[in-house]
C-alpha cells in the first residue's frame, strides 16, 4: 500500500469466515462477504445481529475467534497509517465532551500525519466550520455525527465504514449524507453503511448484505433481492378449490388454503396461474399477484434472525 | 407521600437496585470489609506490647502509678488531720544532652504536681487511700483511688488543708486562714481498714519536652521534683497522745517502681531516666520541707487497641468512596440521569433517596468490618500479650467498644454521603473522588509535618476527625496526657469529630439539592 | 515515523482537554506549596542543641511531592480512563491499531508532562527552602550547608524526586490500562500508595515495619529523597526507587497484556 491510497485503485473489504463470540452469545457466526468499491455496499439486519460486531472486528477493535477481515489484503492493525486508508464511524457519542470540534479532528490527524489543512476542509465538508471551537459535550446528535464523518473523512480513505450513519440527522442531514455516499461511491471507494432499517439504504445502497444472528441471510445486488422476493404470491378466489389445487400442484407450485375460497400460490407468476386455471377450466372469481418491496423480502430473510422484539415483528407481518 | 408520585420507598427500591447490579460496584463494595480486616488482622499480628516499667494495679484494676513522699502516723477509728501548705517549688532538669538549660524553658511543666495530706491503706504502692492537695495548675483537688477526682477550689500554695476520716467516708475543706474552711467534697473509700497512714505527701510527674531529631518528633519525659513546706501539721484523733512533730512521724517513700527491673537497653521508654530517690524529710519545729516525684494517677496505655485494630476503615473507606462518586456521577456520565429524573422528577428525593441508599450500605458494611475485625484482633492481641491491667480485657458489648464499632460505621455512612454529595456537585468521578480521600487521609500524613497546632486543627476541621469516635482509651481530666494529633488525638470527646464528618455530609448535601434544582440535567 | 505521529496526537490530546492545565497547576502547587509550609514549620528550636537536628534538609524541602503526587495519579489514570468512560479510545484505536504503540505514545506524552511538572515543582521547593531555612536555624552558623544542585546527595533527592512522580504516574497508567475506570483506578492507587504509612504509623513491630516500608510503592520510592543516616533506612535511595520501578513495570505490563488481550 502506498502512504496515501488515492481513491478509485480498488481497495476492498474481504471477510472470510469470521466468528465472535461474547460468552454464551455467538455474535458473529462464518461470516463471509466483500465489499467492492465503486458502490454503496448496505450492511443490514436486526438488533444485534452482529453488524456493528463485524466492523469493530475489520476496524481490529475487538478480535476474532476465527475467521479473517482485511483491508486492500491486510488486516487492519497492520495498516501504517489506517485512516489514510479506512475512514469509520462506529459510535458517534463516542468522543471526548471537552474537547472543540477541531481540536478532535486535530489530534486525529496529527496520528496519521494528515496535513492540518485538511481539518478545515472536512469541518467545512461536515457543514461544521461554524461551531469549530465549541466543545462536543455540548453538540446535538447530529452534530455529533457530522462530526464523526468529518473524522472518517478526514484522511481522504479508500474505504469508508458507517455505522448507522442516518441516526439522529435531521430530513436535511439525511438527504445530505445520502448524497455524500453516493459521491464517495462515484468516486471509486468501497462504501459500508450499516442499519437496521432496510428504507434507509433502499435509495442509496447499490449491494446488499443482509445479516442475521451473526450469520450471512443474503448477497446481494438490490434489484436481485427485490426480485426474488417478489411476483411469486398469488392468491386466487375460487369455488372450485380442490380442483384449482390439483391443477396448480401439478406444475410444481406451492398452493395453500387461505381461507374457504382463496387459495394461496407460490412459485408461479399470476400469468401463467391464470392461464394453467383457464386452460383446465377451473373457474375463479379473482386472481391478484401480491408485488413484494424489499422491505417484505428484508422480513423474510430475517424471520427467524430477530433476535429482540420478535413476536412484535411477526404480529406486525402477520397483520399486514 | 404526595399522589401522583412515586412512593419514597420505590425510589429508594430503584436506588438499590441501581447500587446492586453494577458488578464492578459489588466488588468494591466487599472489598471494603477486607481491606478493613486485613489490615487490622496485619496490625495484630505485627505489634508487641512495651514493657511498662510497672504494671500495677489499683483497687479497681485500673494500672495505676503511686509514687510519692510520704511522711505518716497511723490514724486508728475516725480523726481530722489539718496543715498549711505554705509554698511548692518545682525543679525541672534538662540533661546536658538533652540541650541543657536552653531547652529547659521548652518544657511542658507539669500541672498535676501535687502536695496535701493523704489517709492510705498502709503503705502498699496501689493501696486504697484519699487525698487532699494543691496543685500546680488545677487548684485544690480532692482524689481518691487513683480514678476519682474532685475539684475544689482554684488556688494554690499557700492554702489550709483538712482531711477527716468517718468510718468509709473522707471529707476534704480547704481554708485561706486555718479558721474558715471550705468544704472541697466528699469521696468514699471502700475497705479502709480500722487503721490508716495519714500524713503530708508530695509527688510531681514528669515534665514532658518535645524534642526534634532526624525529621521525627520524640516526647521526652524528664523526672521533676517539687518541694513542698508544710507548717502546723497536727492531727486530732479519737486517740490521745498525738505527738508533736516530728515525734511519731514517719518518713517514707511509696515507690511502685521500686522492685521493677531495669528495662533492656533499646526497648521502651527513650529517654526517661531511672527515676532516683528524694531526699529525706526535714524538720525545722513544726515546718516539714518535703521534696516528692512520681504520681498518684491512673496510667493510660500508648495504644489504643481498638482504634488502632480499627485502621483498616480508613482504607476499606477509599473503595467505599469510590462506589459512592460513581453512584451519581456515573448518571451523568451515561445520560442516565436524564431517565432518572423522567422516572422521578423530584430530584432532590433523588439524590435523598440516593444518599439512604449508599448510607446504609456504607453502615452495614463498616459494621460488619469493624465486628470481625475486632473478633479477629482481640484473641490474637490477647496472645501477644496485651493482658490487663496495663491493657484492660475488653468485649464488644463494652460502651465505648460498641461506640467504637457502630461509631465506625457510622463515619463511613457520613463519608460515604459526603462523596455522593461531592460527586453530584462536581459531577465528575476523578475529582470527587479525589477531593474526599485527600480530605480524610493526608491530613493524618501532613499533620505531623506542620506545628503541633496547626496539624491539630488540620486534623479537627478535615473529615478524618470523624475516626475519633473510635478512641476507647478512658480520658482522665487528671493526668496529662501527651498525644500528638497525628497519632489521633484530635479531639478529647469521641463524638466531636463524629460531628465534624457528619457537618461535611450534610453540607454538601445541601449544596448538592441547591445546585441540582438550579442546574439542566 | 509512524510512533512520532502518534506521540504528536497523544499530545495534542493532552493539551486540549481542560483538566490537563488544571491538574499540572494542582500538581505543581501542592508540591511547592505544602513543601514550604513544611519547611517553614521545621526551625531548630525544637531540637536538644541548634546543631544536633540531624534534619535531612534536602529530602524536607521536597516532601510535598508526597501530597502533589495526587494530581500526577489523577492525571495518568484520566489520560487512559477518560478515553474509555467516553469510549473515545475507538477512535483511537482506529487511528493507532498498533496497540503497543498507542500505548507507549500515551506514556511518552504523561511522563514528559509529569517530568516537567515535576522538575518546575520540585527546583521551586528546593529554591523557597534555600529562602527559608536559614531564617529557621538552618544555617552556617549552626553547621548546616546551605541547599545547593551542586552536593551531590541533594542533587539526586531532585531528580529523584523527579523520577518518582514519573514511575507514580507509570504506576497508576498501567493500573489504569487494567481496571479502566477512573474512580475505581484512583481509589486503588491511593490505596496502594497510601495504605502502608497509614498501617505504619500503627503498627511497631521492627520486623513487620521494615518489611512494608520496603516493599510499599511510596515508602520505598520515596527514600530517593533521604540525604542523611542511609544506613538506618530500611532499604537504601537507589534500591528504594528500584521496588517502585519494579511496581510500575508490573503494571505497565499487565496494562499492556489487558489492552492486547481483550476487546477496546
Amino acid at each position: 500500500m502506498t502512504e496515501s491510497s488515492p481513491p478509485g485503485d480498488g481497495v476492498t473489504i474481504e471477510v472470510r469466515g469470521l466468528r465472535k463470540q461474547y460468552r454464551s452469545v455467538t455474535a458473529v457466526d462464518d461470516l463471509s462477504f466483500t465489499v467492492e468499491p465503486g458502490m454503496v455496499t448496505g450492511f443490514v439486519g436486526p438488533n444485534g445481529a452482529g453488524k456493528s460486531t463485524t466492523m469493530r472486528i475489520i476496524l481490529g477493535l475487538d478480535a476474532a475467534d476465527g475467521g479473517t477481515a482485511l483491508i486492500g489484503g491486510r488486516p487492519y492493525r497492520t495498516l501504517p497509517r489506517p485512516l489514510r486508508t479506512v475512514g469509520a464511524l462506529l459510535d458517534a457519542a463516542a468522543v471526548h465532551p471537552g474537547r472543540s470540534a477541531r481540536n478532535h479532528l486535530l489530534w486525529l490527524a496529527r496520528s496519521n500525519a494528515i496535513p492540518r489543512r485538511r481539518v478545515e476542509e472536512v469541518l467545512d465538508l461536515a457543514g461544521l466550520a461554524s461551531v469549530a471551537k465549541r466543545t462536543v459535550g455540548g453538540f446535538s446528535l447530529g452534530m455529533r455525527q457530522r462530526l464523526g464523518i468529518a473524522a472518517a473523512l478526514l484522511g481522504d480513505p479508500a474505504v469508508v465504514i458507517f455505522d448507522e450513519p442516518i441516526n439522529g440527522l435531521d430530513l436535511e442531514g439525511i438527504q445530505w449524507i445520502r448524497g455524500l455516499l453516493r459521491s464517495l461511491a462515484a468516486d471509486g471507494r468501497a462504501v459500508l453503511i450499516s442499519s437496521h432499517l432496510m428504507s434507509e439504504l433502499q435509495d442509496t445502497a447499490d449491494h446488499l448484505l443482509v445479516i442475521g444472528r451473526g450469520r450471512l441471510l443474503a448477497d446481494t445486488s438490490v434489484r436481485a433481492l427485490v426480485a426474488t422476493a417478489s411476483g411469486d404470491r398469488v392468491t386466487v378466489r375460487t369455488t372450485m378449490r380442490a380442483e384449482a389445487m390439483t391443477v396448480l400442484s401439478d406444475v410444481g407450485a406451492t398452493v395453500a388454503v387461505t381461507d374457504g375460497e382463496t387459495v394461496t400460490v407460490t412459485g408461479l407468476p399470476a400469468e401463467r396461474v391464470i392461464e394453467l386455471l383457464t386452460r383446465n377450466g377451473v373457474t375463479f372469481t379473482g386472481v391478484a399477484a401480491h408485488r413484494a418491496s424489499l422491505e417484505e423480502a428484508y422480513m423474510e430473510l430475517t424471520r427467524d434472525a430477530v433476535e429482540f422484539g420478535a413476536a412484535t415483528t411477526r404480529e406486525g407481518r402477520d397483520a399486514r | 407521600m404526595t399522589t401522583g408520585r412515586p412512593g419514597f420507598g420505590r425510589l429508594l427500591l430503584s436506588e438499590w437496585t441501581k447500587l446492586r447490579t453494577v458488578r464492578r460496584w459489588t466488588i468494591a463494595l466487599l472489598a471494603a470489609p477486607v481491606l478493613t480486616v486485613l489490615v487490622g488482622v496485619q496490625f495484630a499480628v505485627s505489634t508487641e506490647p512495651g514493657s511498662p516499667d510497672s504494671m500495677l494495679a489499683g483497687p479497681d484494676g485500673t494500672w495505676v502509678q503511686d509514687r510519692f513522699h510520704f511522711v505518716h502516723r497511723p490514724l486508728t477509728g475516725d480523726g481530722t488531720v489539718t496543715t498549711q501548705v505554705a509554698s511548692t517549688t518545682l525543679d525541672i532538669r534538662v540533661p546536658e544532652r538533652d540541650g541543657g538549660e536552653a531547652r529547659a524553658r521548652d518544657v511542658e511543666r507539669p500541672g498535676w504536681t501535687k502536695a496535701g495530706l493523704m489517709l492510705k491503706d498502709g503503705l502498699r504502692p496501689g493501696a486504697p487511700y484519699a487525698a487532699v492537695m494543691v496543685t500546680a495548675g488545677h487548684g485544690v483537688r480532692l482524689q481518691s483511688n487513683f480514678t476519682t477526682d474532685i475539684g475544689g477550689p482554684a488556688t494554690g500554695a499557700p492554702t489550709w488543708l483538712r482531711l477527716t476520716r468517718a468510718g468509709s467516708t473522707v471529707s476534704a475543706w480547704q481554708s485561706a486562714d486555718g479558721a474558715a474552711w471550705t468544704p472541697v467534697g466528699t469521696v468514699t473509700v471502700p475497705g479502709l481498714p480500722q487503721t490508716v497512714e495519714v500524713g503530708p505527701f508530695v509527688t510531681s510527674p514528669d515534665a514532658v519536652l518535645l524534642q526534634r531529631q532526624f525529621g521525627s518528633l520524640f516526647s521526652m519525659p524528664y523526672q521533676t521534683y517539687t518541694t513542698a513546706v508544710f507548717e502546723r501539721t497536727a492531727l486530732v484523733s479519737g486517740e490521745p497522745g498525738s505527738g508533736e512533730p516530728p515525734n511519731g512521724w514517719q518518713d517514707h517513700e511509696v515507690n511502685d517502681l521500686a522492685g521493677a527491673q531495669d528495662p533492656p537497653p533499646g526497648t521502651g521508654t527513650g529517654g526517661k531516666q531511672r527515676p532516683s530517690g528524694s531526699p529525706p524529710a526535714e524538720w525545722a519545729g513544726d515546718r516539714l520541707t518535703l521534696t516528692g516525684t512520681g504520681d498518684v494517677a491512673p496510667h493510660t496505655p500508648r495504644e489504643d487497641l481498638v482504634k488502632q485494630s480499627l485502621t483498616g476503615v480508613y482504607v476499606g473507606l477509599i473503595a467505599v468512596v469510590a462506589v459512592a462518586v460513581l453512584f451519581v456521577t456515573a448518571e451523568y456520565r451515561r445520560g442516565m440521569l436524564r431517565t432518572t429524573y423522567t422516572a422521578t422528577p423530584g430530584r432532590g428525593r433523588v439524590l435523598a433517596a440516593k444518599a439512604m441508599v449508599i448510607g446504609a450500605v456504607a453502615f452495614v458494611i463498616g459494621l460488619v468490618a469493624s465486628v470481625v475485625t475486632l473478633l479477629l484482633t482481640g484473641p490474637i492481641l490477647r496472645e501477644h500479650g496485651f493482658l490487663p491491667p496495663v491493657y484492660p480485657d475488653w468485649s464488644l458489648g463494652d460502651a465505648t467498644v460498641l461506640r467504637a464499632v457502630v461509631g465506625s460505621a457510622a463515619v463511613l455512612a457520613a463519608v460515604a454521603v459526603f462523596g455522593l454529595a461531592l460527586g453530584a456537585v462536581l459531577r465528575r468521578a476523578a475529582g470527587a473522588v479525589a477531593t474526599v480521600i485527600v480530605l480524610i487521609i493526608l491530613p493524618q500524613l501532613l499533620a505531623s509535618g506542620l506545628p503541633a497546632s496547626a496539624g491539630r486543627w488540620l486534623m479537627r476541621l478535615t473529615p478524618g476527625a470523624g475516626f475519633t469516635i473510635q478512641q476507647t482509651r478512658p480520658h482522665y481530666e487528671q493526668i496529662t496526657q501527651t498525644c500528638l494529633p497525628e497519632d489521633g488525638c484530635v479531639y478529647d470527646q469521641p463524638w466531636a469529630g463524629f460531628a465534624v464528618v457528619c457537618a461535611y455530609a450534610l453540607v454538601t448535601t445541601a449544596v448538592a439539592m441547591w445546585l441540582l434544582r438550579r442546574r439542566d440535567v | 515515523m509512524s510512533t512520532v505521529d502518534a506521540i504528536r496526537a497523544e499530545w495534542t490530546k493532552l493539551r486540549t482537554v481542560v483538566s490537563t492545565p488544571w491538574l499540572v497547576l494542582t500538581a505543581v502547587a501542592a508540591i511547592v506549596g505544602i513543601g514550604a509550609a513544611v519547611t517553614a514549620a521545621r526551625d531548630t528550636r525544637g531540637c536538644p542543641t541548634p546543631s544536633t537536628c540531624f534534619e535531612d534538609l534536602p529530602k524536607l524541602s521536597v516532601t510535598g511531592a508526597q501530597y502533589g503526587q495526587i494530581a500526577v495519579v489523577v492525571l495518568a489514570v484520566l489520560i487512559l480512563s477518560d478515553e474509555y468512560g467516553t469510549r473515545s479510545i475507538t477512535a483511537s484505536l482506529a487511528a493507532v491499531p498498533r496497540r503497543w504503540m498507542l500505548y507507549l505514545s500515551k506514556i511518552a506524552v504523561l511522563t514528559a508532562v509529569v517530568a516537567v511538572a515535576g522538575s518546575i515543582g520540585v527546583l521551586a521547593s528546593l529554591f523557597v527552602a534555600r529562602r527559608i531555612l536559614p531564617g529557621n536555624g538552618f544555617n552556617t552558623v549552626n553547621g548546616y550547608r546551605e541547599l545547593s544542585l551542586g552536593d551531590e546527595p541533594t542533587l539526586r533527592a531532585v531528580y529523584g524526586t523527579v523520577l518518582y512522580l514519573a514511575l507514580v504516574a507509570l504506576l497508576s497508567y498501567g493500573v489504569t490500562a487494567v481496571l479502566r475506570d477512573t474512580a475505581g483506578s484512583i481509589a486503588t492507587m491511593l490505596v496502594l500508595l497510601y495504605a502502608a504509612p497509614i498501617l505504619t504509623r500503627v503498627i511497631d513491630d521492627p520486623v513487620w515495619l521494615r518489611r512494608i516500608d520496603r516493599m510499599s510503592p511510596m515508602s520505598a520510592g520515596l527514600k530517593i529523597q533521604a540525604t542523611t543516616a542511609l544506613e538506618s533506612l530500611s532499604i537504601g535511595p537507589w534500591q528504594g526507587l528500584g521496588v517502585l520501578a519494579l511496581w510500575a513495570a508490573g503494571a505497565l505490563l499487565a496494562g499492556l497484556l489487558a489492552l492486547h488481550l481483550r476487546d477496546a
